[in-house]
């Protein structure tokens, strides 16, 4: 039972740690664009899915429903599709500090294209699409491509994820030497003054014993029960 | 406006913290890389213990002036420099 909730609150945890990454750190679609439009979205309880309310150049029209930047495209399949939304990401988190969703819905709209005479672009963006909470990945940039094969090396979070474990690593070091040099001397210190603690009280308790308890121990040494 | 600097303010503290116990660890090392230098140095067996203190204190006074110290600044820097790189390239490459 005890196994069992340990497990499932590792697994959790795990679980948290990845889903956050996954959400956080860029991916990249090779995708064809099909529209760019601005949308009145209310936002609710999936509040913590969108921009904070103070990151720059949203434009809050009430408290609950914001005017969003959305670009629609298409997967090389032809069949899939994605709805990207478009907006700044503030200045604490996601530390993208993107400021020039302007920009990037105008260049989005240039990349447009259709069936006919497709223009392949990948998307750098975060987070995911949930239909049903109607929440929607943060486009960062886009670029043009040569065609819908391309394959891109995901540097940033080769680097992002390096550091992290290089950050882990040291932590691990910094606590180590933390527990060598700090608590370990402690520790032993408190452990002979224990030691001692107990001689005194051996002492004691074959004094108390008297002659006869001493030679009934003598006695049991021979029997190899010791004392 | 606010929110970039709540970021600077934060980010001050929060690096501040990083410094501190990055400083507190290479300092331990450095002590630590000192005194075994000193104990497992067959010339010095039996050596007086002033004169050990003596060491570790020159050894320790070295590293206080030294440049890996001074590297350690290098905690506000990296951030600070990646923050702009961040910026540039998603805004303006």
């Amino acid at each position: 039972m005890w196994r069992y909730i340990k497990w499932g609150f590792r697994i959790t945890l795990l679980l948290f740690v990845v889903g956050f990454f996954h959400y956080t750190l860029p991916q990249h679609d090779i995708v064809r664009i099909t529209n760019t439009y601005n949308k009145q979205t209310p936002i609710g309880a999936n509040w913590l899915f969108y921009s904070s309310g103070d990151s720059g150049t949203d434009t809050t029209v009430t408290d609950t429903i914001r005017d969003i930047r959305f670009i629609d495209a298409v997967y090389p399949d032809g069949e899939s599709v994605m709805v990207y939304r478009n907006e700044d990401t503030g200045w604490i988190w996601p530390p993208y500090f993107k400021y020039d969703s302007s920009t990037l819905q105008a260049e989005a709209t240039n990349l447009r294209s259709d069936k006919a005479a497709p223009e392949w672009v990948s998307v750098t963006h975060y987070g995911w699409r949930l239909p049903i909470f109607s929440i929607f990945p943060n486009a960062v940039a886009v670029n043009p491509v040569a065609g819908p094969d391309v394959s891109i090396t995901p540097w940033v979070n080769i680097v992002v994820l390096t550091l992290l474990a290089f950050g882990l690593f040291m932590l691990r070091r910094m606590w180590m030497q933390f527990r060598e040099r700090a608590i370990d001397p402690v520790v032993a210190s408190a452990g002979e003054t224990w030691d001692s603690v107990d001689a005194t009280a051996d002492a004691a308790r074959d004094k108390a014993r008297g002659v006869f308890g001493r030679f009934m121990a003598w006695l049991g040494t021979w029997s190899g029960k010791g004392r | 406006m606010t929110a970039i600097i709540r970021l600077l303010v934060f980010g001050f503290i929060a690096l501040s913290v990083v410094y501190v116990l990055v400083s507190l660890y290479s300092r331990s090392v450095r002590r630590e890389k000192l005194e075994k230098s000193w104990d497992t140095d067959p010339a010095r067996e039996g050596a007086a213990t002033a004169d050990r203190d003596a060491y570790i204190k020159a050894g320790m006074t070295a590293y206080e002036t030294g440049l890996r110290k001074k590297l350690i600044w290098l905690v506000y820097v990296l951030p600070a420099v990646t923050m702009g790189l961040i910026i540039y390239f998603v805004n303006w490459d």
